[in-house]
């Protein structure tokens, strides 16, 4: 029983863990060209980074939306202009909001998001290590 | 405390019962606007109805007013058509159109079958003022005061309801 409860803890976490893995990009990558290859990789890295307003579970880069596209054209033409990856984020927080991108900043606002996930962590642990006392 | 320990796992069940349960009432479409309080956004974009005429953000002369974002493409934005008529039927305040990535002849044809209920319409072919808005879809609608800063942005088809909950306040302002 406790072997089983340990498993399946040890499953759910990792689960979190390959959630994260690589998206294709599923449009026209030869429409982009690039002066070198550092604009390159932040380009890609960015796209990857920010997600689609209108789908919410994308991210741009696997989206092929209308407004998807119109902001791959927007982080290109800043890429092009040398901004920083920052700048870029932070350009299109001001217009979209935290939203936009897949790593939020620590606010209270974002507190549940960021926490809330380890409080669940010590509470079920902690509820396994009482379970398994009682049991004692 | 053993029987504490007994129901823990319910409390902490029907605690998140309720917290998640509190989070579907939130409406859930209308993503947080960081535009808010800050003053309209420069542009330079066409004249829906004349290429050659060049819109900029000192046309929107005719404070306060709404900018809606629209589109032929858009079905909900024929829904909300009527009532922006009616706005500009009872002169309620101007309405300044933003036509979102569409069709220039269709969308001039559609003012001229429908009824046109804008001051006038900026042409946004590639979205580049949409973009700046934090625009994502149509129909959109923005209320811009007399300073000529955002008060109130509305995500989806604008009528009786939401004009009174979300709107009609600031125009009294």
């Amino acid at each position: 029983m406790n072997k089983i409860l340990i498993i399946s803890f040890i499953c759910s976490i990792s689960l979190g863990f390959l959630s994260g893995a690589e998206q294709k990009f599923t449009f026209d990558k030869e429409a982009y060209s690039f002066d070198n290859i550092v604009q390159e990789e932040l380009f890609y890295s960015l796209l990857v980074e920010l997600r689609c307003p209108k789908c919410q579970s994308s991210n741009l880069s696997g989206s092929n939306s209308p407004i998807s596209n119109d902001l791959k054209r927007e982080v290109y033409e800043l890429v092009i202009k040398e901004k920083s990856a920052e700048e870029i984020k932070a350009y299109l927080v001001e217009r979209y909001g935290n939203f936009i991108i897949y790593n939020p900043p620590i606010e209270p606002a974002t507190y549940i998001l960021w926490f809330g996930p380890f409080l669940l962590i010590i509470l079920s642990l902690g509820s396994i290590i009482l379970y398994r006392r009682k049991q004692a | 405390m053993k029987k504490l320990l007994d129901i823990l796992p319910l409390v902490i069940f029907v605690s998140l019962i309720i917290i998640l349960f509190s989070f579907l009432s939130n409406e859930g479409d209308q993503l947080e606007t960081a535009l808010i309080d800050e003053s309209f956004p420069e542009f330079s974009l066409t004249s829906l109805t004349d290429k050659t005429k060049v819109l900029t953000k000192s046309d929107i002369s005719r404070l306060p007013a709404l900018i809606n974002v629209w589109a032929t493409w858009c079905i909900a934005c024929k829904v909300e058509h009527p009532f922006l008529m009616k706005l500009k039927e009872d002169s309620i305040l101007p309405i300044y159109g933003l036509n979102y990535k569409d069709n220039r002849n269709k969308a001039i044809a559609l003012l001229k079958a429908d009824g046109d209920p804008f001051e006038f319409s900026i042409f946004d072919f590639e979205g580049r003022l949409a973009i700046d808005l934090g625009v994502y879809g149509a129909p959109e609608t923005f209320f811009i005061d007399k300073a000529g800063v955002i008060r109130v942005r509305h995500v989806g088809v604008i009528d009786d309801k939401v004009w009174k909950e979300k709107f009609a306040k600031y125009l009294d302002e």
